[in-house]
């Protein structure tokens, strides 16, 4: 449904996305991670044909962006991130001139706009004046919006931001009922929100993809943190023999786990930068310590590091080289 | 195309809900008001002494009051139109929206003209308090009311161009206001320029005074006309080029 083929944008000398390929397939639902400042807002206008790209190209249901835009707009239902609205408008009267606008048929009109507040959650404020709705509401009217023509696909900019847990719970529900009918692109900094809404995820910083797959792939890439044994006898003498060995940043008795009648839970972290093959020659030597040390291992299991410290690895790294997102030539 | 109905709608729609519109509207017939009641009271007490003029050519011509109303009532209706928008963000929601640059300066720029007709239109009514004491020649009331549209949509133009090319409602306003008020100037030249040189000719050409005159006494000018057409279609030209160049930004 989408391709991103090499896209390039600059704003004046400073570049916001820097050579970023990606597809997303009909019937997905793909979370668009990064940290603040990566380039998402500024992909996203580009799919939906408010920026320009400066180089590469974006297709849209197979439709260019730049030389067929008008059929391309209208696969496409976009809600931008501070999802603005005319606040002089009540909800029902914006969304059917939305509806117009977007070229939905006269006769069909009411009943677009019904079903997208329907969806929305909307429908107790139709005949409200947005200026005076909540946050919540007036990003679930956005979400309405980017709805009511029915387009096979949703673009989908921060949808969660700025809500509070119980409205991203709504909102969240609301996304995993429409990812059965349409494809979603949603660009989010928060990765719970990719787990708990996302089929795939792509992922950038600085303006350049760093990863792409399922979350399952994703996780994959964690690289060993530490080792987690549990021994018989010394504790001293265990984390003695532990702290000895190279690669050892810490080691301290895991308080998560039961310690009783001389057997003890013991937890090691490497020192940051320890590669896969370092990791697993220190791991041989945590052993081997141990052993010389007189006591008995019992279990020895990698600790893998978690998603958050995954995604802080992923993206860290790229973070200077970014900088601030532009705030687009709006 | 398609696209002009649904934001002109909303456009009028944006603009009679808003007090804006309502306050320009009042000031627009307050001061009109006055100026018919100034007229009709110095006619009625000078008589026929006057004879080279009629009530309706010194109401469109040969007054300063005219475009004092311009200067004053054009910088805020244009204002908003684009600066507003992009201002808060809701530009992103109509471009994204499957629109033309041409349907949406298009429609925004008809639906000032028609608010710019909707507030000359309860003066017609003069022209029938008028009629009450003698003849009104309706083709020159045509021609002034044709002078009136043209001077107004030409500004209305400016006004748009200033919005399209500024996030802020008050630079706008500033901007349109001093185009304005540059180019009557410039029409006042006309007065203290020595007749025959370049100087005068330029200034005449541009005067909205003596357009204004032309107007209201029934000429009506095929030099006015290509004039007001540039000063309509050149800003509305550039207006979307603008629109189309904010994708580059």
């Amino acid at each position: 449904m989408i391709s991103v083929q090499h896209l390039v944008k600059r704003y004046g000398s400073k570049v916001a996305v820097d050579d970023l390929s990606f597809e997303v397939d009909r019937g997905e639902v793909v979370g668009f991670l990064g940290p603040n400042g990566a380039g998402k807002s500024t992909t996203l206008r580009v799919i939906a044909g408010f920026l320009g790209p400066t180089s590469g190209t974006v297709k849209v249901a197979g439709h260019d962006i730049t030389t067929e835009s008008f059929e391309a707009r209208q696969k496409l239902g976009y809600m931008p991130e501070a999802v603005p609205h005319y606040p002089e408008m009540r909800v029902v009267e914006y969304l059917t001139f939305r509806a117009e606008l977007k070229r939905v048929a006269r006769g069909e009109r009411k009943r677009a706009v019904w079903d997208a507040m329907g969806k929305a959650n909307v429908r107790d404020v139709a005949n409200v004046v947005i200026g005076h709705l909540s946050k919540g509401y007036r990003q679930r009217v956005g979400l309405a919006d980017a709805l009511v023509a029915r387009p096979p696909l949703l673009v989908l900019d921060e949808p969660t931001a700025g809500l509070d847990p119980n409205q991203i719970r709504d909102v969240r529900e609301v996304i995993r009922e429409l990812g059965k009918e349409h494809t979603v692109l949603l660009s989010t900094h928060i990765l719970s929100e990719v787990e708990a809404s996302c089929s795939r995820v792509v992922v950038i910083a600085g303006g350049k993809l760093v990863a792409a797959g399922t979350m399952d792939e994703i996780a994959k890439k964690r690289r060993s943190a530490g080792l987690s044994v549990v021994v018989r006898g010394d504790l001293d003498a265990a984390l003695a023999a532990l702290r000895g060995v190279e690669g050892v940043a810490k080691a301290a008795p895991d308080a998560a786990r039961r310690t009783d009648d001389g057997v003890h839970a013991v937890r090691c972290s490497w020192q940051k930068k320890l590669d896969e093959a370092s990791a697993a020659r220190a791991t041989e030597e945590a052993v081997g310590a141990l052993v010389r040390a007189g006591v008995f291992v019992r279990e020895a299991s990698p600790v893998k590091s978690s998603l958050e410290e995954l995604f802080g690895e992923l993206t860290g790294a790229r973070a200077g080289a970014g900088g601030e997102e532009e705030e687009g030539a709006a | 195309m398609r696209s002009f109905w649904p934001i002109y709608k909303r456009e009028l729609f944006a603009f009679f809900v808003t007090p804006l519109a309502w306050v320009l509207i009042t000031v627009f017939l307050l001061v009109q008001g006055m100026h018919f009641f100034l007229l009709v009271d110095h006619f009625a007490s000078a008589g026929q002494q006057l004879s080279d003029q009629t009530p309706l050519q010194a109401f469109f011509g040969n007054t300063v009051l005219l475009y004092l109303v311009l200067f004053l009532l054009v910088p805020p209706m244009t204002m908003r139109l684009f600066a507003e928008e992009r201002r808060s963000g809701t530009i992103e929601s109509l471009m994204t929206a499957p629109v033309s640059s041409v349907g949406v300066v298009l429609a925004k720029y008809a639906a000032v003209v028609t608010t710019y007709l909707a507030m000359w239109l309860p003066t017609v009514l003069y022209l029938v308090i008028l009629r009450q004491t003698g003849d009104i020649d309706w083709s020159v009331a045509a021609s002034a009311y044709l002078g009136v549209l043209l001077v107004g949509a030409g500004y209305l133009s400016l006004g748009m161009l200033m919005s399209a090319i500024t996030k802020s409602q008050f630079l706008a306003l500033v901007l349109t206001a001093t185009v304005i008020l540059a180019l009557f100037i410039l029409g006042v030249g006309e007065f203290v320029t020595r007749e025959g040189t370049v100087m005068h000719d330029v200034c005449s050409h541009v005067s909205v005074w003596a357009h204004m005159n032309d107007f209201a006494s029934g000429v009506v000018d095929s030099r006015r006309l290509v004039f007001y057409g540039s000063l309509v279609v050149l800003p509305l030209f550039v207006t979307v080029r603008a629109v189309d160049a904010w994708r580059w930004g």
